[in-house]
């Protein structure tokens, strides 16, 4: 009996050694750095893939593989990008969404025009709409590109945008791991970032609630929510290459694999129940989807299911933006959606 | 036995992780004074029915230089009307801080401020004018047309009415559709701005206005209308919103006096926040300098986007300061949020307002640089990095603001920002 309660005293002082500092540091060091590092592999096996597919050693199916797993780890990391990948424009870079006046075809036909010998300065100077994925993926997936006949022209442009994804990458790792770097801002406090680990964790979950709002834009722009309801299929992300379900799925799994660390501190049982179901239901729905997005949106058929599967993100979103930041006492802030 | 001991034994547990958070304890003395706070509530509300009744009165000396423009067409009355404008604009920019947060001028917004447009949609434009892709009023040129077919659906244009252009707008289900407000005026008084990133806006002659022989553009009878009625509908829209914030009327002001004071608040710092980050920083500079891209320029046709951004930042200052400048130069003071964080946290109310100067200063250069003929579609420009450095730091002054403003708001007990969920429950 004495022991009993010795042991159970024992155990919550123990506690009091923060939990909250322990899943920060177990979510930097385990979930946020791991991804990041995968979407720098993925990033170095797409340069490879690139050089060796223009060099006629690689059929050009090879490329599109290797940018469908760059795609999968960067839509996995949106959710996970808190410190460096968010700050000046480096995201950005990354991906140029959503593109409502096809600039992305715009700029790269005619920075290809303006410098046929592209060289990676000239790539590294112009606008992010030309240095990312989308800029990627109309070369190799829009039908008004002729890649396979025009692969001289393409071809610097592939291998310089994989080489610019590889070189930001690596440049966003190194951020993480120097010294006095982002890991170890989130694990030892005080530091020019963040005064205590519940800002740290305030940081990240803010991050990860955005992105979930992101995720219900990524739903709902291309299924006409701004738009009285009439669908905008090319302004689903990732259409040209059909993986835009994908990719939503990838995001989702980013942003769970948060909550997954984050739900020991919660207290409210109850809570902890109703966002494990949230997040079941809407990952059930995402692999229900019967073809991709930018098909479905313009499917009268579908339109139920497309309603019903952006009304359990929004239960998501709610439960997360607002009672779990309650249950945890964190403010969240504006985020860049805020606005809109 | 085992189990009432084990609950105990729970018990203890969570006190004593309540114990060592760093929250402090729910009892403490209140974040402000309540009845302070309503009256800052209520001076936010006298604020913001000075600025939109401004903003009416300007748009009706515009409506009078139109009239001018359309009785002697000519490039001096041209330039009076597009003079008129940008000063119908000050007072404007400065109502975007009460959008945000207050949904009955949030859903108004769409008809008077819209942008990005599709321009295509309601005049002549260039051969190689790009609009969004999928929209099928891109080119439908509504001065040039009598009537219009958008898939299943034909419309009579033959007479312009204000209820015939507010239809109009996101014609299609495309938001880039958008046939009325300051846009739709801009457009027609400058014409689209063919200069891409370099120098120079708009340039339509004033001819396209005139008719008889000197007459430019064609259907220049429709063109004259068009900007009457579209002006007209501005006023309108105007008179609408002024009437929701008079004082003692059944209208939305009445309803923010009677909700609670927290979410009266919450409103209003919701509102600095979101046009400070999301809306300015982000939509209405980053995208526009990341991409390069003029047609995310704010105010594309007449290149008075410095301007626009500097009443931007200048209303979110207002509200914070409880300050307004009237166009006839009076200053509207009262009790403001600045005081109710001051009384409690005096070095956060004077690192905010350090904040708020440093992004005037930053938006000062942008209005600076146009002075000297460097305009913000030239800033962007691809390969400007001084521009681009101008632009960055006004963007990097407002991200700095905004976190202080979250934090305002911490001090003010106000965890959830956005009005839409903060009191959501299941």
């Amino acid at each position: 009996m004495q022991r009993l309660i010795l042991l159970i005293t024992t155990l919550a002082l123990a506690a009091c050694s923060d939990p909250r500092q322990e899943v920060t540091a177990q979510l930097a060091d385990q979930v946020l750095l791991p991804a990041h590092q995968q979407w720098l592999r993925s990033n170095e096996v797409l340069l490879e893939t690139t050089r060796a597919g223009c060099a006629g050693e690689l059929a050009l199916a090879e490329i599109k593989q290797a940018f469908h797993q760059t795609q999968s780890a960067w839509s996995h990391l949106q959710p996970l990008m808190v410190g460096p990948l968010s700050e000046g424009n480096r995201s950005w870079q990354v991906q140029f969404w959503p593109d409502k006046r096809n600039m992305v075809a715009r700029q790269t036909e005619s920075l290809l025009d303006e410098a046929p010998e592209l060289d990676q300065q000239q790539l590294d100077d112009a606008s992010v709409v030309v240095q990312g994925l989308t800029a990627f993926e109309y070369v190799l997936f829009d039908e008004q590109v002729a890649i396979r006949e025009r692969r001289d022209r393409y071809c610097p442009l592939l291998v310089g945008i994989a080489r610019h994804q590889q070189a930001l990458s690596a440049e966003v790792v190194t951020l993480w791991q120097q010294p006095e770097g982002m890991l170890e801002q989130l694990t030892t406090f005080p530091n020019g970032r963040y005064a205590n680990a519940d800002e740290a964790l305030g940081g990240i979950l803010r991050v990860q609630i955005t992105a979930v709002d992101t995720l219900k834009k990524k739903l709902g722009t291309p299924m006409g929510r701004l738009n009285r309801g009439v669908p905008q299929p090319y302004q689903a992300e990732a259409w040209r290459s059909r993986r835009s379900t994908e990719n939503l799925i990838a995001s989702l799994e980013g942003a769970q694999a948060v909550w997954e660390r984050v739900r020991s501190l919660v207290g409210d049982a109850q809570l902890v129940a109703d966002i494990d179901e949230a997040y079941q239901r809407v990952h059930d729905q995402l692999d229900a989807l019967p073809a991709p997005l930018m098909e479905i949106v313009q499917d009268p058929d579908s339109q139920a299911q497309l309603q019903s599967l952006y009304q359990d993100l929004d239960t998501l979103e709610t439960l997360q933006q607002s009672d779990l930041a309650r249950d945890l006492g964190i403010q969240l802030g504006f985020n860049a959606n805020d606005g809109d | 036995m085992l189990s009432r001991v084990s609950i105990g034994g729970l018990l203890l547990a969570s006190l004593l992780l309540s114990a060592c958070s760093d929250e402090p304890a729910a009892t403490s003395t209140p974040a402000y004074d309540e009845a302070r706070a309503r009256l800052v509530i209520d001076h936010y509300a006298d604020m913001a029915l000075a600025a939109y009744s401004d903003a009416l009165s300007e748009a009706r000396e515009l409506r009078e230089h139109i009239d001018t423009l359309l009785a002697q067409p000519s490039e001096e009355t041209l330039a009076a009307a597009r003079q008129a404008w940008r000063d119908a604009r000050v007072p404007y920019m400065q109502t975007e801080v009460f959008r945000f947060g207050n949904s009955v001028v949030d859903e108004w917004e769409g008809q008077v401020n819209a942008w990005p447009l599709d321009e295509g949609l309601i005049d002549y434009v260039a051969d190689d004018y790009q609009a969004v892709m999928g929209n099928p009023g891109a080119r439908a040129n509504i001065i040039a047309s009598q009537s219009l077919k958008i898939g299943e659906q034909q419309m009579d244009l033959s007479e312009l009415t204000p209820e015939l252009l507010a239809s109009l707008n996101e014609l299609g289900g495309s938001e880039a559709n958008v046939a009325t407000g300051y846009h739709a005026i801009e457009f027609l008084l400058w014409g689209q701005d063919l200069n891409g990133t370099g120098p120079g806006a708009g340039e339509r002659p004033a001819t396209d206005f005139a008719t008889g022989d000197s007459a430019t553009g064609g259907h220049n009878a429709r063109r004259r209308q068009y900007l009457e009625v579209v002006t007209d509908l501005l006023i309108a829209d105007l008179e609408a919103m002024v009437a929701e914030w008079q004082p003692e009327q059944d209208n939305y002001r009445a309803e923010l006096a009677a909700g609670s004071v927290e979410d009266g608040l919450r409103k209003m710092l919701f509102g600095m926040g979101s046009l400070s980050l999301g809306e300015l920083a982000g939509e209405r500079m980053k995208v526009a300098l990341a991409a390069h891209s003029p047609e995310d320029e704010h105010d594309c046709f007449s290149d008075n986007t410095h301007f626009s951004h500097f009443y931007n930042g200048k209303g979110i200052e207002n509200v914070y300061l409880g300050e307004y400048q009237r166009v006839n130069g009076e200053t509207l003071s009262g009790p403001s949020l600045s005081e109710l964080v001051a009384a409690s946290e005096p070095q956060l109310d004077q690192a905010l307002k350090t904040d708020l100067d440093a992004s005037e200063a930053a938006l000062q250069t942008l209005v600076d640089s146009a002075a000297k003929g460097v305009h913000f579609d030239q800033l962007i420009a691809p390969g400007n990095a001084e521009g681009a450095a101008t632009v960055n730091h006004a963007i990097d002054a407002l991200v700095v603001q905004t976190a202080s403003i979250e934090k305002a708001a911490l001090v003010l007990d106000i965890q959830a920002l956005n009005p839409d969920t903060a009191n959501h429950s299941f």
